[in-house]
């Protein structure tokens, strides 16, 4: 198996101070992964260090196999970083002309207009564009070769919630033609809706590693809640395998689990006196914060 | 990557600098638009004919202004581009694009060529056409071949000011250097005009050394070598201090 990306105990040290700290990650080809981490947790140099534009003070990284640094392997890649503004003097259409002509195999002006929803704009000077436009300018550059890996430094900041929409689906859809996306975000949201893999990173070191479901699953885990019948008590309830803490509320019980799916198995075994029960996931936000804390 | 790609991508780099260079009003203004009309002024109130160094007025300060427009060309609009691309970020974005490096410096030095030509060209027609400066073909070519090869000196210090990360900085200063330089160089009142203090200071300025040439060409004097070594100096020192900075801006 080759994978996209492989990191191999891999640290960055700023003046003593680490900022990522002995991190090793594969990602598979065709995955979207999101790193997700509060600010200042080693996301961006991270990236930084995947594309070349850092150099690891320890570890070793490959990118499809070689090294960032060839222009093979730049021909195959694409990204959108943060803090990158607009060229001067230069029109949108002309910027991704321009863009195109570094690669071999770039897609169509039009194709990288349409899927940047760019098209109006074409003929303006890409420095009158608004903040969310230049974004999604920095999008069409990160796509003009075609990239077999696309990443993405927090994407969607400064984009309104119609371009952010657009932005997911455009993604899904390169996710669908098997192309591998890396994308860092503080929106938790956007990490639960496009990603197949999160990892958290806090303080240069992964602390979570999963699907989403699966990272809320191991933190919070999820939420079985019914009324119940006047048979029920609370010391059944705590007896139950997998239950984590129970919650009354009048007759309004919340029964938390790591496996949702065996406890309610076992809840009908067992032919507890229920009423509208309902399962819940807890929120990728609370199993954020739980996870971060924890590490802090 | 193949040649092809290279190459495409090399021509593709040197029509966006030529775009962005002829869309920066700066560049029209001090290039083209100022040399023209300071041109016209001083052979006007000075007079078409009156001898500087057995030289025609409007040759020898036509051999100036063309001078000061390819010094322009350099430290404001090149040294301002180099700036904003480090600056911005644009810099850190195409070192992850297959453009190779060698490319993007060529296309630099390729638009700048076409761009410092094309100011010798419009000043020279300029010259020729509306004030009859009347010189042999060889000695045009001379002027022009001089001027536009001892121009990428001041590609070199272009480069040293583009180094700043700080665009409005770069701004000010690299219309400091100008001006100061144009001024100290002679290109705007002959050094024939100054004090001897003023012209010992003079002649220690790459803008007296890029005009000389051209002016000796007018004069029939044979080529200053100390002028070219002096020029020649200047370059290196140019090239050595900028590419020392930006090494120490990247190592991290």
């Amino acid at each position: 198996m080759s994978y996209a990306i492989e990191l191999d105990r891999v640290s960055k040290i700023y003046q003593g101070k680490k900022a990522v700290d002995q991190l090793s990650l594969k990602v598979e080809k065709g995955t979207v992964i999101a790193l997700l981490g509060p600010n200042g947790a080693g996301k961006t140099t991270t990236i930084s260090m995947i594309l070349g534009l850092k150099q690891p003070t320890s570890g070793t990284i490959k990118l499809l196999g070689g090294s960032p640094k060839d222009i093979k392997v730049r021909n195959r890649i694409g990204a959108m970083l943060q803090d990158v503004s607009v060229i001067d003097n230069l029109k949108v259409a002309e910027t991704i002309e321009l863009f195109r002509n570094y690669y071999s195999n770039p897609l169509s002006l039009q194709e990288l207009l349409r899927i940047s929803g760019l098209e109006k704009e074409k003929d303006k000077m890409a420095a009158s564009l608004s903040g969310g436009q230049q974004r999604r300018l920095g999008f069409a550059l990160a796509a003009a070769g075609d990239p077999e890996i696309i990443f993405l430094d927090e994407p969607t900041v400064g984009m309104d919630v119609t371009s952010r929409q657009m932005f997911w689906d455009t993604i899904r859809s390169m996710a669908d033609k098997g192309r591998t996306v890396v994308l860092t975000t503080h929106y938790l949201e956007e990490a639960d809706s496009l990603a197949d893999r999160i990892v958290v990173i806090n303080q240069g070191k992964v602390v979570a590693d999963g699907s989403p479901s699966q990272i809320k699953a191991e933190t919070t885990g999820r939420v079985i809640s019914f009324t119940a019948g006047a048979s029920v008590t609370n010391d059944q309830l705590q007896a139950l395998p997998g239950v984590i803490d129970v919650e009354w509320n009048g007759r309004r019980v919340k029964l938390h689990s790591r496996d949702t799916d065996r406890l309610i198995i076992t809840l009908i075994e067992q032919r507890f006196e229920m009423k509208d029960i309902e399962i819940q996931s807890g929120g990728l936000e609370d199993a954020f914060q739980a996870i971060v804390h924890s590490t802090n | 990557m193949n040649q092809s790609t290279s190459m495409k991508a090399t021509l593709a780099q040197c029509k966006a600098e030529l775009l962005r260079t002829v869309r920066n009003r700066r560049f029209v203004i001090f290039s083209f638009i100022m040399p023209v009309v300071f041109y016209f002024i001083f052979t006007n109130t000075v007079g078409d004919n009156v001898q500087v160094g057995n030289v025609d007025w409007k040759a020898y300060y036509l051999m100036s202004m063309t001078v000061y427009g390819v010094v322009g060309a350099s430290l404001t609009s090149y040294a301002q581009r180099l700036s904003r691309e480090r600056s911005q970020g644009w810099l850190s974005l195409l070192k992850i694009t297959p453009l190779p490096s060698w490319s993007y410096v060529l296309s630099k030095v390729l638009s700048q060529a076409v761009i410092n030509l094309a100011i010798i060209i419009v000043m020279f027609v300029v010259g020729g056409v509306f004030k009859d400066v009347n010189l042999s073909a060889s000695t045009w070519i001379a002027c022009g071949l001089f001027i536009f090869i001892g121009g990428f000196s001041f590609m070199g210090l272009g480069t040293l000011i583009g180094s700043i990360k700080n665009a409005d900085f770069v701004q000010v200063l690299s219309m400091i250097c100008y001006m100061g330089l144009s001024i100290l160089g002679g290109l705007w009142f002959p050094t024939d005009t100054m004090s001897s203090t003023m012209k010992t200071i003079a002649h220690l300025t790459p803008t007296y050394r890029l005009g000389q040439g051209a002016w000796d060409a007018v004069a029939g004097v044979s080529i200053n070598w100390t002028g070219v070594g002096i020029l020649v100096a200047y370059v290196v020192v140019f090239l050595a201090i900028s590419s020392y900075i930006m090494k120490k801006q990247e190592a991290v």
